[in-house]
């Protein structure tokens, strides 16, 4: 079973919460992989997933403490693209577990979702792509970390 | 919007003088070229005199002509690069005791909103960082 249909399977618990971990992490890799190619990234993302999967199949475990990140400061624009396409699919399922799609759990994505919004102009300079790069990054961060917790106790 | 007019002009609470210049272009970087080693010298002051002329042409060329030579080839390609991106450089130049240039970057959208909140923390001797707005700090 794939981490796209474990997640949706499980009752909430430690098992749930290694589903979900597979789930943002083979997310993460394919939008990023759709978008901008395979990359050391996304090879690391899949690496994870597959450890998560095992782990959901054993009822819990150790789980990543968040998500690959990047060795360097600027992403490139399919890049940017991969992880705003991630970011936005991940507030979606968190939207719908959660009910509402303004919950206030949520404003802390929002809030990277919106800066990265306000910068996201065609041919950006380094420095717009590296902010942008930096607010998607926390954003992803911040729902793999939400997922964990909702999947764990909702 | 303009390389060589500030669009404001600020003066901080300790007297500074601060100049605001928005522009589209990020002016190439003015990299001085390495002049040939003659240091070592040969030993021989009649030798020494000889390359002095040589000293001199390779200092000039390190110094002036390469990396003027390098300007103005890539300065059309910033320009170009400038007018079609809709990121706009923010850039705040105090001219003392030091040169001191700190750098934003936004879009063309907020332009107005973040040069109003750059002056207004300049003012209160702040570098503030706005939303929709990327502080890079000060410029090499």
């Amino acid at each position: 079973m794939s981490a796209y249909e474990l997640v949706d399977e499980l009752p909430s618990g430690p098992a749930r919460a290694a589903a979900w971990a597979a789930y943002a992490l083979t997310t993460y890799a394919d939008k990023l992989a759709a978008a901008a190619g395979r990359s050391d990234v996304v090879a690391e993302a899949y690496a994870r997933a597959s450890a998560c999967l095992d782990a959901a199949a054993a009822g819990g475990g150790p789980l990543p403490a968040g998500l690959p990140h990047w060795h360097t400061p600027v992403r490139s624009r399919e890049q940017l693209r991969g992880m705003r396409d991630a970011l936005d699919t991940l507030r979606t399922y968190l939207a719908y577990e959660l009910h509402d799609e303004h919950a206030p759990q949520l404003a802390r994505i929002d809030a990277q979702l919106a800066r990265a919004d306000e910068l996201w102009i065609d041919r950006p300079p380094d420095e717009i792509r590296g902010a942008i790069g930096s607010a998607l990054a926390i954003g992803l961060d911040e729902a793999y970390a939400l997922g964990r917790r909702l999947m764990t106790t909702a | 919007m303009g390389l060589f007019r500030p669009a404001r002009t600020v003066t901080g609470p300790h007297g500074e003088y601060w100049e605001l210049y928005v522009s589209k272009t990020a002016l190439p970087a003015w990299r001085e070229g390495k002049p040939g080693r003659f240091e070592d010298g040969t030993g021989d002051p009649r030798g020494d005199l000889l390359e002095l002329p040589f000293m001199l042409v390779s200092a000039v060329w390190g110094m002036l002509v390469e990396p003027l030579l390098r300007f103005l080839v890539l300065l059309p390609v910033s320009f170009v690069r400038g007018r079609r991106s809709r990121a706009i450089r923010i850039e705040a130049v105090n001219g003392f005791p030091h040169r001191e240039v700190y750098l934003w970057t936004t879009t063309d959208d907020g332009v107005e909103r973040v040069l109003d909140e750059i002056a207004s923390g300049l003012a209160a001797g702040r570098f503030v960082q706005p939303e929709g707005a990327v502080y890079s700090g000060r410029e090499p």
